[in-house]
């Protein structure tokens, strides 16, 4: 509560300088990087698969010969995707064992009672907006429900890719199984990440910190409260106009 | 003299013509039934006194002798005979006795010299044979590829169905292996058992008289809408307890989906994806609970292996069969298709109400701060 462990600015001088907070460490900005690449191609080039008879996939895939090469780039993407889900895990792993894994990603109970909160000030019920940690529940959400729809996606995926293999220590039951996740899959992920993800990163506010690696002060103050308050042992709310953010 | 009456030329008008539409009547009353009886046969007997005798025989310039008998009996039993079809209407250039000289040096040579007479009245079927398989084979130098009389006789020709057995038994005088297959086969056997109306001939497959030949991409591509003419009957499967789903369940399989891309896309381009005859066999099909079936469940693993080499015994479970999603059967893809029929459309309808809700607020919120 006390400390503050970023660089802030102690000499405070009359002119207020901005404080900038480090939110994204370079490795989880290129992770993020590449789940972006290896998901738009593996999602470009598996639409077309999964809908064949439509005009404009067998306009893509005009020929036998293009077939063949939208599955290796397919193949490609997915040992690109593959590598990034493993290091992340990896990472985690590591940082596990080590005890340093952070655990600002978990959800909580305070999730919940944010999310219920939330809900009631869409609802025009309370006024008060909930104050948030480094990640809110939406964050969380959206990782969550990435994290496993992209292991479904893996794991489907390969049962497909080596459907021979697979069944040497499976059941052959999961190979049909594998083909409707991996179908349903990929398209319920697409929908998500375009309604609630965009949404909230492009939308609803312009936040770039994925790839800037930064959150500005004000920013800090707005939307990650606690963390803030976590960090500097100030308070959130600079004054009356700012703080409610309605 | 030179006056005529006209009362008596308008008398003598009527009754000519009168005359003559009796003498019409007549002749049609009279014609038809001698039609009929076989009695415009004028050729028949007269050739028959030569060629009744069981010993006539002519050698040809190959040395091959040709017996010159023609039964009078199947003449009486074929159906151009009794039609008064006259036996110059086919060899058309013997007219007199002694005959002209022969022009042929072969056996084959006049049977395919002969064969062309037919096309005088079955043109269309004639111009069929000409665009089949077997027409493609004589192009390419055998002879011995079927005319018109190698299957439906030449002096004998009867109604080629009746019993439809008869169409597998006339082309297994050369298909033999094909027919000893067939005849065995659930289709064959009930065919020859039973004259079952239901199952196929060979023909029904085939097609009669422009057979293709059904080893190229085309017909292997097209096999599955050809079993499909009967197995996606449901009328017709039902008389025998088998599933009409089969085609439709198919086609929804990695290998259906496959297959009917390439017949609406790349028809000409081999491609090896499973089609029925893959796994059942073509025409050895039999029962699926017949031990010799190759889709037997006891044979099943190695029909897979014929093109999954090396595949373990699990792998044959990855089949769901021409069976719908059931929890007993195939309880994975059940499961799994109740989790994305239920969970996941609930999670993600929860998320698309929670942003409309989002941007209502701020919308809501926008005109608020408007307002003074």
């Amino acid at each position: 509560m006390s400390a503050a462990d970023q660089p802030v600015n102690q000499n405070s001088a009359p002119v207020r300088i901005e404080r900038v907070f480090q939110r994204f460490t370079l490795g989880q900005r290129w992770e993020h990087l590449i789940l972006i690449v290896s998901f738009t191609i593996l999602f470009l080039t598996g639409i077309p698969q999964k809908y064949r008879f439509t005009e404009w996939s067998q306009w893509l895939l005009s020929t036998p010969q293009r077939v063949y090469w939208v599955r290796q780039i397919h193949h490609t993407a997915a040992l690109l995707l593959t590598a990034g889900v493993l290091y992340h895990l990896g990472n985690a792993l590591v940082l596990m064992a080590r005890r340093r894994l952070s655990s600002d990603m978990f959800p909580t109970f305070q999730d919940v009672r944010d999310a219920w909160q939330m809900l009631r000030y869409l609802l025009f019920l309370t006024r008060e907006k909930p104050a948030f940690g480094k990640y809110n529940f939406e964050q969380k959400f959206t990782y969550w429900f990435l994290f496993f729809g992209l292991g479904i996606m893996v794991v489907s995926g390969f049962i497909l890719w080596f459907p021979e293999v697979v069944t040497r220590f499976l059941p052959g039951g999961v190979v049909p199984a594998a083909f409707l996740a991996h179908s349903n899959e990929a398209v319920i992920a697409a929908i998500f990440i375009v309604v609630w993800h965009f949404f909230h990163v492009h939308f609803q506010r312009l936040n770039l910190s994925m790839f800037t690696g930064k959150l500005s002060e004000e920013e800090m103050r707005l939307y990650h409260a606690n963390e803030f308050e976590r960090l500097t042992g100030e308070k959130a709310d600079l004054d009356e106009t700012k703080g409610g953010s309605q | 003299m030179r006056k005529i009456k006209l009362p008596a030329l308008a008398a003598g008008l009527i009754a000519s013509a009168l005359a003559l539409s009796w003498a019409l009547l007549v002749l049609i009353v009279s014609v038809r039934p001698a039609q009929a009886d076989g009695l415009a046969q004028e050729t028949e007997k007269y050739c028959l006194s030569c060629h009744g005798n069981p010993d006539l025989k002519m050698t040809l310039p190959s040395g091959e002798q040709v017996s010159l008998y023609i039964s009078a009996e199947d003449l009486q039993h074929s159906v151009h005979s009794p039609a008064g079809i006259e036996c110059e209407a086919c060899h058309t250039e013997i007219k007199t006795y002694p005959h002209p000289p022969i022009t042929y040096t072969t056996r084959r040579e006049m049977a395919r010299t002969y064969y062309l007479a037919c096309q005088k009245c079955h043109s269309s079927n004639y111009a069929k044979t000409q665009d089949s398989m077997h027409a493609q084979a004589a192009a390419a130098g055998n002879l011995d590829a079927p005319v018109c009389t190698d299957c439906h006789g030449a002096h004998n020709v009867r109604p080629p169905d009746e019993p439809r057995a008869l169409i597998s038994t006339t082309c297994g005088k050369c298909h033999t292996q094909i027919n000893q297959d067939y005849v065995q086969s659930v289709h064959g056997g009930d065919l020859l058992t039973q004259d079952n109306p239901d199952v196929p001939v060979c023909t029904d497959c085939h097609g009669v008289h422009n057979i293709q030949d059904p080893r190229t991409a085309q017909f292997r591509v097209e096999t599955p809408d050809l079993c499909a003419r009967c197995h996606a009957d449901a009328e017709r499967m039902s008389k025998y307890g088998l599933s009409a789903d089969v085609y439709g369940l198919y086609n929804l399989s990695w290998h259906g989906v496959d297959v009917a891309v390439y017949k609406a896309k790349w028809p000409t381009i081999w491609h090896e994806s499973a089609v029925c005859t893959d796994c059942h066999g073509i025409h050895n099909i039999r029962r699926t609970s017949d031990p010799a079936s190759k889709v037997n469940p006891a044979n099943l693993l190695s029909t897979c292996q014929e093109c999954h080499p090396g595949v373990g015994a699990n792998w044959t479970a990855a089949w769901i069969g021409h069976n719908r999603i059931d929890p007993q059967r195939t309880p994975f893809l059940y499961y799994t298709e109740v989790f994305y029929r239920s969970l996941t459309p609930i999670v993600l309808w929860a998320s698309i109400l929670y942003v409309a809700l989002q941007i209502l607020h701020a919308a809501v919120e926008r005109v608020r701060r408007s307002l003074p």
